[in-house]
């Protein structure tokens, strides 16, 4: 439990945060200047406070009534920049050992998690940027950290790069318990990692909730515009190369259809992405339609925006809510409402395929075919 | 000094006075040594207030200023601590013969900071100080005839490796004012103006080398220039030299 | 050609040179890692005195040096006390060289120090640094090429240093006379041709420094990882 209650200026207003954060990963999130990065290096003690208190579980690393102040050293706060931040001057290796006290067991686990074990002696100007932040998360898990902060970490990385990181990122979730403060601007990347989001806005705490209910506040749908995926595990079912389609099982026996993809061998674990505006949601069940993903589903709650409206289904109770962005008119003329029975349909061309999913699943050891 | 030629002068000075407008007012440059500091300024501010020329002074190591001069630096008097110098610069055809006055004589002391007072019995007991302090004695007059006298009582070999040659003789007398250096080598009239030092030895003038200060206008000196070259040699001035303890060799 | 009176002083000046170089790099680091953590008043102060002997007349600095050492001080007369001679002694000369270089070094090493991402620094906080560990472990590697030219640089200054000198160390020759103090005394002297050899050697001299600091300093921008 991180329990934050201070306030510190910052060049254009104050940074006034009170929240306690309960959830493994909270995502930090809100428009650029809100202070998120600020948020960051005063809990990680690069940023002095003013005035307030911020304690990890027990421990209490600031208070200033009582005047006690923890240096950064001895915080044990892990933090990986944006742009991996790797010391110039050393090597892969030297990077990784620089906080840790020798090469331990822990140091040797998150060298392997993190697949960085080949790249020991080079130094980080012969890295790729996905290789840097990989060896940047390897440094800051090596000093057994009580708390990870991420600086929107895949935020300088290209797309096909970022969704090859998020898999890591979910394996230091479920296998360090080591809980993670995330900033980021991609909502798909929220939606997908965190169990809370914190709403950062002119230095201020302007929303704290789980991330599919915070989507409708005007700070989220804001970063939302850019688009919303639905994130969906799934393994590959069979090809039909003739059909165009490869089918896809998610959890509880769904199939999605996809366009083909004959190159991942059957069984091979997937990720699929539907972005939201690519869910068409009809009232009836739908003939004749050229889409090849046509779920019948119900209506759990309608989160509305300015101009926007995201309806959250549920198709099946294993699988996590399906979220269809349609306009407020058609919400209006179709007279939808939590409850109402909905089919929920997609092209088989709407669906992305993205990279492997989380190593909690039994196909963990698949997951040496999908190398970054 | 003859009648006439004092009268001249005083003819020369009035209508200066009476063309003492600022217009008509001269700028004079006198180079001289250094150990002349207080004597000229002190004869050059009260010819400035009674002819309303204006007058400027390069103090320094006679050997300095003669190299000065004869690089081109322009003045109208050059007042030299020795011969050599001003033989230099007669040399270069900045000077004529005629125009050279051999004005005053001073002696050599050996000072030690007024703090610590001492007085030597005989010339060997120079040779007790770690170091003295010289003006340059390669070229500075007053260091050349203190290597002289230092020679002639057969103590230079001794000391040579002591001998922290200074700039010009008022800068030796300023390491001893200030501690830096336990004694020096200056003329008479330096340690006469200075409070804190203390006359330790005085060498005879019958031991002691020739000194003579060689005074001249500069061929290319100006009216007013020349004017003061002669108020250098004028009674008015013989006296003042006097004050500071200088040895008149020559005036009108 | 010089002679071989004057390859000595040539040789005097190269090792009080370096003297008063190797005395002020560990001093000079430590000021500019000193200058490089504060903002502010303190920091403007700081940097003034430190910069002082760069503005100051060389001969203003050698007059403070000086009084500051003659035996009329305290300081002065502790050290006579003690059988040091500084004024008009060679410990003088590197005194007064080191004073004068001090400011190029400081400044040489800060903005090296300012160079370094300070990122990287709090970084290296967060991995369990203290202040100290993370400016040895990640300042002072990253800046070290700054470092190297200025005191390069703080080299060729020293060799060419005259007006601090000849206050505080006097000319005397076999003694403290450096090459240009000795440039002065031959033209003093009326030996034009000495002096022009002499000054030869000394440019030939500072070229060499100079040329090495740029060399180094080029290397450094060339590397920036």
């Amino acid at each position: 439990m991180i329990r934050l209650d201070f306030q510190t200026p910052l060049a254009r207003f104050p940074l006034r945060i009170t929240a306690d954060l309960a959830a493994p990963v909270t995502a930090v999130m809100g428009p650029s200047g809100a202070g998120k990065t600020s948020l960051l290096d005063s809990i990680a003690g690069l940023r002095e406070i003013a005035s307030g208190r911020m304690a990890i579980d027990d421990d209490v690393l600031v208070d200033t009534a009582a005047g006690r102040r923890t240096p950064p050293q001895h915080r044990r706060v892990g933090y990986v920049p944006q742009d991996a931040g790797l010391f110039p001057h050393l090597t892969v290796r030297e990077n990784v050992l620089f906080g840790a006290r020798g090469a331990t067991r822990e140091v040797g686990h998150a060298i392997d998690v993190l697949e960085i074990g080949s790249l020991g002696g080079r130094y980080p100007s012969a890295l790729s940027g996905g290789e840097k932040q990989r060896v940047a998360l390897a440094r800051a898990l090596a000093t057994r950290p009580r708390l990870l902060l991420l600086d929107e970490p895949l935020a300088a990385l290209d797309v096909s790069l970022r969704e090859r990181i998020v898999p890591y990122l979910l394996r230091i979730r479920d296998e360090w318990s080591t809980p993670m403060l995330y900033v980021t601007h991609n909502v798909g990347e929220a939606l997908a990692l965190a169990g809370e989001v914190l709403l950062l806005e002119s230095g201020r705490v302007e929303a704290q909730g789980a991330p599919l209910a915070l989507l409708a506040t005007p700070g989220l749908s804001r970063e939302a515009r850019a688009g919303i995926e639905n994130l969906l595990a799934g393994e590959i079912e069979g090809h039909d190369p003739e059909g165009g389609v490869t089918r896809v099982r998610l959890a509880g026996g769904l199939i999605v259809a996809v366009s083909i993809v004959a190159e991942r061998p059957v069984a091979s674990a997937v990720t699929v992405a539907i972005r939201a505006e690519d869910v068409i949601v009809a009232t009836e069940p739908v003939r004749g339609l050229s889409a090849r993903n046509v779920y019948e589903a119900v209506v759990r709650g309608i989160e509305r925006g300015p101009g926007d409206a995201a309806v959250r289904c549920a198709i099946r109770p294993e699988l996590p809510e399906w979220l269809a962005r349609l306009t407020p008119a058609a919400v209006a003329e179709l007279g939808l409402s939590p409850g109402s029975r909905v089919w929920l349909a997609v092209k088989s061309h709407s669906v992305r395929v993205a990279s492997a999913p989380p190593a909690r699943t039994a196909r963990a050891a698949d997951l040496g075919t999908s190398r970054a | 000094m003859s009648g006439t030629r004092r009268l001249l002068g005083s003819v020369v000075l009035l209508i200066a006075l009476g063309a003492g407008s600022p217009a008509a007012a001269a700028e004079i440059t006198v180079f001289a040594a250094a150990s002349l500091a207080d004597a000229v300024s002190e004869i050059g501010k009260a010819f400035a207030a009674a002819s309303g020329h204006h007058v400027a002074f390069n103090f320094g190591a006679s050997s300095d200023l003669g190299r000065q001069l004869r690089a081109g630096a322009p003045a109208d008097v050059f007042f030299s601590a020795d011969r050599t110098q001003m033989d230099g610069v007669e040399q270069d055809g900045l000077v004529r013969a005629s125009d050279r006055v051999d004005l005053l004589s001073n002696t050599l002391v050996v000072v030690v900071p007024a703090r610590v007072p001492r007085r030597l019995q005989a010339p060997a007991e120079i040779a007790s100080f770690d170091r003295l302090a010289l003006a340059d004695p390669q070229a500075v007059p007053a260091g050349v005839y203190a290597r002289q006298y230092l020679e002639s009582v057969g103590l230079w070999a001794a000391l040579q490796g002591r001998i922290v040659p200074t700039l010009n003789v008022r800068a030796a007398l300023a390491a001893v004012e200030s501690e830096n250096l336990p004694a020096a080598i200056v003329y008479r009239t330096d340690a006469a103006v200075s409070s804190r030092v203390r006359v330790a030895f005085e060498v005879p003038r019958s031991a002691g080398p020739a000194i003579v200060y060689v005074m001249a206008p500069l061929a290319a000196a100006s009216p007013a220039g020349r004017l003061f070259a002669e108020e250098l040699t004028s009674p008015r001035a013989a006296r003042v030299y006097e004050k500071y303890g200088f040895l008149v060799l020559a005036h009108r | 050609m010089p002679t071989r009176e004057e390859w000595a002083i040539v040789l005097f000046t190269l090792r009080v040179a370096a003297l008063g170089t190797a005395i002020i790099l560990p001093l000079g680091v430590a000021a500019a890692a000193l200058l490089a953590r504060r903002r502010g008043a303190g920091r403007t102060v700081l940097d003034t005195l430190f910069s002082l002997p760069l503005v100051l007349p060389p001969t203003a600095v050698g007059v403070v040096l000086l009084d500051a050492f003659s035996r009329a001080s305290p300081l002065g007369r502790w050290l006579a006390a003690a059988g040091i001679r500084i004024a008009f002694d060679w410990k003088g000369v590197v005194l007064a060289t080191a004073v004068m270089s001090f400011p190029l070094l400081v400044r040489s090493a800060l903005t090296a120090f300012e160079e370094v991402d300070p990122r990287l620094v709090g970084l290296a906080r967060t991995l369990g640094c203290g202040p100290l560990q993370a400016f040895f472990r990640v300042t002072l590697p990253l800046a070290w090429r700054g470092v190297l030219a200025g005191t390069v640089l703080a080299f060729a200054r020293a060799l060419g240093e005259f007006g601090a000198t000849v206050m505080l160390a006097g000319n005397i020759p076999g003694r403290t006379q450096t090459l240009a103090l000795a440039i002065f005394h031959e033209t003093q002297l009326g030996h034009d041709d000495r002096a022009r050899v002499l000054a030869g050697v000394t440019a030939l001299l500072a070229f060499a420094a100079l040329w090495s600091s740029e060399a180094v300093g080029r290397a450094r921008t060339r590397r920036a990882a």
